[in-house]
């Protein structure tokens, strides 16, 4: 596990030292380039704050409104038998159905049981090892007008619940 | 999408809240999550800025040109018939290593872009199984650096941050692969177009 925690903290900096290398003894002015892509980067992140807002609203009130006592304890049981907490059960919900829906879940999570509990490290894995599907599946093919999406949504859907599993075992393996 | 869910969400809140008798905290709960909408925001702001500028550079310097290179072979397994005909190779390339290096708003115009090439001299509106394929690498692809959750967990103050990169490396890789298997099975039992 040490030789692990030091590989992770390695990952990083190495990509910027990398790009920092590129500036340095590039011909171009990369910088600029740098600059650039990074202005793309602010405007998106402060693009988020819109539909965030909402959806974190939801999710919230959601929260209070006492339904998520009720279906995580009707699923519970059945959640906790095969390992995975039953916190992370609206994060399983909304991840693939939007970003926002399950970044809000995520930061819920975060906040109801701490963010170095099991179910924090749970729903942090689960949100880097799976996209959302719907999304992705409305963005990609209905730009192309493409409406026959065949096996799709099912391998899609199975992939995301498998990585729900695998997420929660292999966290438990490594904290 | 986002309506709807907004929508949903609202309105079992507010069926339950009726039953539960929690109207109280559910008013209360709407206020919060404006001030807690924009402090995710925020804390997602200098990664993302970070990240979009490393993304522009490794592009424009053809440092992207070289990954599509080094991953070609196993890309020919995965895509047999777009790399058989040579179209949009580089596309699916280039949409493939920003979704390794977790940039996901560089990734859609990328695979927008790649599918409207693949779509030339197919049925039309028809997925072919490499379209398929596409997608299903968008929806679970072999993660590096999974920098925005790092950073959230770093402003929630977070002592486990960076060590979960091996799990998620774990994770990733084995959802990418069964998504990749099953997608190539299904492939050769449908047949295509």
């Amino acid at each position: 596990m040490e030789i692990v925690n030091k590989i992770s903290y390695f990952v990083l900096p190495c990509v910027v030292i990398l790009v920092a290398i590129i500036i340095l003894v590039g011909k171009r002015d990369y910088f600029s380039c740098f600059l650039r892509g990074a202005k793309g980067g602010l405007k998106s992140a402060f693009g988020l704050i819109p539909s965030m807002c909402a959806l974190i609203i939801g999710v919230n009130m959601l929260f209070a409104s006492g339904a998520t006592e009720i279906i995580t304890g009707f699923f519970a049981p059945l959640l906790e038998k095969i390992g995975v907490p039953s916190d992370i059960l609206p994060l399983i919900l909304t991840r693939p159905l939007s970003f926002g829906a399950s970044l809000a879940s995520f930061t819920d999570i975060v906040d109801r049981c701490g963010v170095d509990s099991l179910s924090a490290l749970c729903a942090s894995v689960i949100m880097s090892s799976t996209d959302t599907v719907f999304y992705v599946a409305c963005v990609y093919f209905s730009s192309s007008e493409i409406k026959k999406t065949r096996y799709f949504l099912p391998v899609a859907l199975f992939v995301s619940l498998l990585s729900v599993f695998l997420s929660c075992m292999v966290t438990r393996l490594f904290f | 999408m986002l309506g709807k869910c907004f929508s949903i969400l609202c309105i079992i809140s507010f069926i339950f809240a009726i039953f539960c008798g929690n109207m109280d905290e559910v008013s209360k709960s709407v206020l919060q999550g404006c001030e807690k909408s924009v402090s995710v925001c925020f804390s997602l702001v200098g990664v993302m800025v970070l990240w979009n500028g490393i993304m522009e550079v490794l592009k424009e310097s053809g440092i992207i040109k070289i990954v599509s290179r080094v991953l070609t072979p196993v890309l020919r397994l995965i895509f047999p018939r777009s790399f058989k005909g040579g179209a949009a190779t580089e596309e699916i390339t280039a949409c493939i290593s920003a979704s390794m290096l977790g940039v996901s708003n560089a990734v859609t115009p990328l695979a927008i872009n790649a599918i409207s090439k693949m779509e030339r001299g197919t049925k039309k509106g028809y997925a072919t199984n490499d379209m398929i394929m596409l997608c299903m690498l968008g929806c679970a692809c072999f993660n590096i650096i999974p920098t925005t959750i790092i950073a959230l967990r770093e402003a929630k103050g977070a002592e486990i941050t960076y060590q979960i990169i091996v799990p998620v490396w774990i994770c990733s890789l084995a959802c990418m692969v069964v998504g990749v298997i099953l997608c190539r099975i299904l492939g050769k039992i449908y047949g295509d177009s």
